[in-house]
């Protein structure tokens, strides 16, 4: 059995990690969206995306929308394999954990 | 090392948030377009209003204007999340929806004007709530509140139900599609 990766266990991560992988290959959600759909704080939120970014699972586009500055945090390729292989190993654990027949 | 409980839990709260992002995406798709139909309506009404006997024309217009909208919507959207396809399923649930509504008011009963703007928004409503079961509460919201205005105006207006219609059902199709967007 594959080891669960560390980086996307933790539990928000993991609830980013689904936000985004749930969306199409190139389309990315605003922080405030984010925000709201893993019921995340801004600092909380912020510093979990950052170690995403850092491990190479999100990309992370700052852009201004007149006035007003946006964060848009799309899922990367290697983020979307990861999350795929930690959903499979997810699943393995709960096959390995049922008894027998 | 987890155990399987906890493997599960993890499963479980993976798909509550793959909800809602799908519930997000709907609703903003069906914000647009309700409250582009809204705004339409809403110039259908003050039309209809201004020159009642071109009824059937101003509402021809309307519903070809909110039909052709919404297919291009839906192939815009359709096309920015590389489904790529015209929304055909759509589309054609649209032409059936109508098509069943024009044959239920021209040949089935003889409606007024003012019988025939009543049945068209309730029919409307209908399908609001019934999309309201499977892809969230907002579209129930939209289509209890549009269709107690619609109910009160028909029963307690009298010459201004053409404006009361347009703030009711134009009016509040702009407001539920914003609100929408929000939640």
């Amino acid at each position: 059995m594959a080891d669960l990766d560390e980086i996307i266990h933790q539990p928000l991560r993991l609830r980013i990690m689904a936000a985004l992988n749930a969306l199409p290959a190139t389309t990315g959600l605003e922080f405030a969206r984010l925000k709201k759909l893993t019921g995340a704080t801004d600092g909380n939120l912020g510093a979990h995306i950052e170690t995403l970014a850092k491990a190479g699972y999100v990309s992370v586009e700052k852009a201004f929308v007149g006035k007003k500055p946006q964060t848009t945090v799309t899922a990367t390729a290697a983020g979307r394999g990861a999350f795929a292989r930690h959903v499979a190993t997810l699943q393995e654990i709960i096959i390995a954990g049922k008894p027998q027949a | 090392m987890i155990d399987s409980q906890q493997a599960s839990a993890a499963l479980d709260d993976i798909n509550d948030v793959v909800q809602r992002v799908r519930q997000s995406r709907i609703y903003e798709i069906a914000s647009l377009i309700i409250t582009l139909w809204g705004v339409l309506v809403f110039i259908g009404y003050i039309a209809n209003y201004l020159w009642p006997q071109q009824g059937y024309t101003i509402w021809t217009i309307v519903d070809l204007g909110g039909l052709v909208i919404s297919s291009s919507v839906g192939f815009f959207v359709n096309r920015r999340s590389g489904a790529g396809n015209f929304p055909i399923r759509s589309t054609i649930s649209f032409v059936i929806i109508g098509v069943f509504g024009l044959y239920c008011t021209i040949l089935l009963g003889h409606f007024g004007p003012r019988q025939m703007i009543v049945f068209w928004t309730l029919y409307g409503m209908m399908f609001y709530a019934i999309a309201g079961l499977w892809f969230g509460y907002a579209f129930i919201v939209i289509a209890a509140c549009t269709t107690a205005l619609t109910l009160i105006g028909y029963y307690c207006i009298g010459p201004a139900f053409l404006l009361w219609m347009a703030v009711a059902h134009g009016g509040g199709l702009v407001a539920g599609g914003l609100w929408m967007r929000r939640i």
